[in-house]
């Protein structure tokens, strides 16, 4: 008898609320090339964004544009902008007024002054330059003769199920992952998941779930957040002859992740 | 006779020919050993270790507890095992990646593949796949309802639980969790669901006829990343393992709220519970061991060295 109730129930549900009947079409734009590390990220972000989307009931399209493009722009029918141009354009991008309040991803560059210029609207996915040397420098205090350098990835990079993505990505891509593909698909994925919560489009709404809300799984470790410079915090790896030796923080050294880089923006951009 | 006790006499009747005696027996699949530790619960002391296959994972019983399954992710393919004789008696098909799965009433087995973004669905008699279901990425956690309705499935990497209806193998809805969801388990009716979340270091309860989440709480332990879930048999108690907090939580199973926690090894993964809930078993990856966790004091009373990287467990008793 509560079986019958129970799939009584059950198939009212079914008939009464089907799957997300209407889609959501999400639009990103993208200025950068067509080809390398940043596009295979972002087209394998896209990918994955159109498996939860299909449960979740969004659509992902890229639209690529030229700088020109760029300008003409209607930014309130913008989500987010995906950048992986030079470091000056970037940042001209983001201090655009039009763009203000418009989510605008930094996929390639890891210059210390997109940082330090602490723009609201400015994402930077890369681990800066800064936090790579922070890093290096934390393996040569416990190693002095390392010969290590710092990465954001790593093809061979295991835990957090990195592994996962790793092979799913060469599967797909036909390539490695590196510091730029991971940058292009963690930007891609940091919007769809927001995207998927938010059950939003707009650009500044998106913009504030980006920088106060999220926890973002970049099969990283521990959930990621954005520093007020924008930077997102993230281990960074330590590769001597292509072989990963060690992973920073390293352990003991105070101040969890961000022992790696600037800290505060309002009092070290000074 | 009255109809009722006719019914009850030949309910036991089937029962008694259909259920082996229990040999008390805990089987853990060593991940990085591929093996399969045998441990005699009565005394606590290893009986035997099986050469099973490479990078066992998933473990669970059959309804009957006559046969016990190992999922074996690099070889793709689910080894059977005699849980008398202990004699291995076949390996299964099992798909690309098969992680983790639940068997159900009817004894068909539901696992994720991890690699393919999809559940598969094995008939053991036959040795066949016999339903793919595409699901999120990265599927980790499987659970059968307990009368077998439904199956939830958890997409690690696309943050949702999966509800399939098993009667067409179909989804029929997505509930979206904190980063990374793993563990899954029903309360005894299958009203409730609960959903761990290793990145969001989150439990979530979900009402299964609403299909949404009715309570959620970020789990106030250091390092914790929440993994393995198991309800006391009345459903008062969540047991919860953290990985490396190396502690299992053990929550109200109401009120989501921490009450106490049990010191365990390090890494703690898989956890199954005593059929009378008095006793709960942990594997502890990086310790190499399982821990014997007595539930009315949450003390662990015992340590039980098994093969390198214990990851899950199934108790015949």
């Amino acid at each position: 008898m509560i079986k019958i109730k129970y799939w009584a129930t059950l198939l009212m549900l079914v008939t009464i609320t089907p799957l997300k009947a209407e889609v959501m079409d999400v639009t990103l734009h993208y200025v950068g090339p067509t080809e390398g590390g940043v596009w295979l990220g972002v087209q394998q972000g896209l990918n994955e964004a159109n498996i939860q989307g299909e449960f979740l009931g969004q659509r992902y399209s890229l639209q690529v544009i030229s700088e020109q493009e760029l300008a003409q722009l209607d930014a309130g029918s913008v989500t987010a902008l995906l950048l992986a141009t030079g470091s000056e354009k970037i940042l001209a991008t983001a201090k655009t007024e039009k763009f203000a309040h418009v989510p605008v991803f930094n996929m390639v560059s890891d210059m210390d002054s997109l940082r330090s210029a602490c723009l609201p609207n400015l994402l930077n996915i890369s681990a800066s330059n800064k936090m790579k040397q922070d890093a290096v420098a934390q393996m040569l205090a416990k190693y002095p003769d390392s010969k290590a350098h710092a990465h954001g990835w790593h093809k061979d990079f295991k835990k957090f199920a990195a592994s996962q993505l790793n092979s799913r990505f060469t599967k797909t891509q036909g390539a490695i992952m590196d510091d730029d593909a991971w940058a292009g698909w963690a930007a891609v994925k940091l919007l769809s998941d927001t995207i998927a919560r938010t059950q939003s489009m707009d650009g500044p709404v998106v913009l504030q779930y980006l920088k106060n809300d999220i926890a973002f799984d970049g099969q990283k470790g521990a959930g990621s957040t954005f520093r007020d410079s924008g930077q997102l915090r993230q281990l960074v790896l330590l590769i001597e002859n292509n072989k990963i030796v060690a992973e920073a923080p390293l352990r003991g050294v105070k101040g969890g992740l961000d022992s790696l880089g600037l800290k505060h923006c309002k009092l070290e951009s000074k | 006779m009255k109809l009722k006790q006719i019914f009850l006499a030949s309910l036991v009747l089937v029962s008694a020919s259909a259920w082996a005696d229990p040999t008390y027996r805990l089987f853990v699949t060593n991940e990085k050993s591929n093996t399969v530790s045998v441990i005699d619960t009565r005394t606590g002391k290893l009986e035997t270790t099986l050469a099973i296959g490479d990078r066992p994972r998933g473990i669970g019983l059959s309804p009957d507890h006559k046969t016990l399954y190992v999922a074996l992710s690099e070889e793709n393919a689910i080894a059977m095992v005699d849980v008398a004789t202990l004699e291995i008696l076949g390996k299964l098909p099992a798909g690309d990646d098969p992680e983790t799965f639940d068997v159900h009433p009817n004894g068909n087995l539901y696992l994720s593949n991890e690699d393919d973004a999809k559940a598969s669905v094995i008939n053991p008699t036959t040795g066949k796949i016999i339903h793919e279901i595409k699901v999120g990425i990265e599927p980790e956690g499987v659970a059968v309802s307990p009368d077998g309705s439904i199956v939830l499935v958890t997409s690690e990497s696309t943050n949702m639980v999966h509800i399939i209806d098993t009667t067409n193998h179909k989804v029929v809805a997505n509930i979206l969790v904190a980063a990374r969801p793993r563990g899954l388990a029903f309360n005894s009716d299958g009203s409730l669901a609960y959903v761990s979340s290793e990145i969001g270091n989150e439990v979530a309860i979900i009402d299964v006829k609403k299909r949404e989440i009715i309570k959620k709480v970020v789990i106030d332990l250091a390092k914790s990343k929440p993994m393995a879930l198991v309800l006391s048999p009345d459903d008062k108690t969540l047991y919860m393992t953290t990985g490396r907090a190396s502690k299992v939580a053990i929550l109200d199973a109401k009120t989501l709220e921490l009450k106490s926690t049990a010191d365990v090894g390090k890494r703690v993964w898989g956890a199954v519970l005593s059929r009378d809930g008095s006793t709960l078993y942990t594997a502890n990856g990086v310790s190499h061991t399982v821990s014997v966790v007595d539930t009315a004091s949450s003390k662990s009373v015992m340590e039980i060295e098994v093969g390198k990287f214990p990851w899950g467990l199934a108790l015949d008793d």
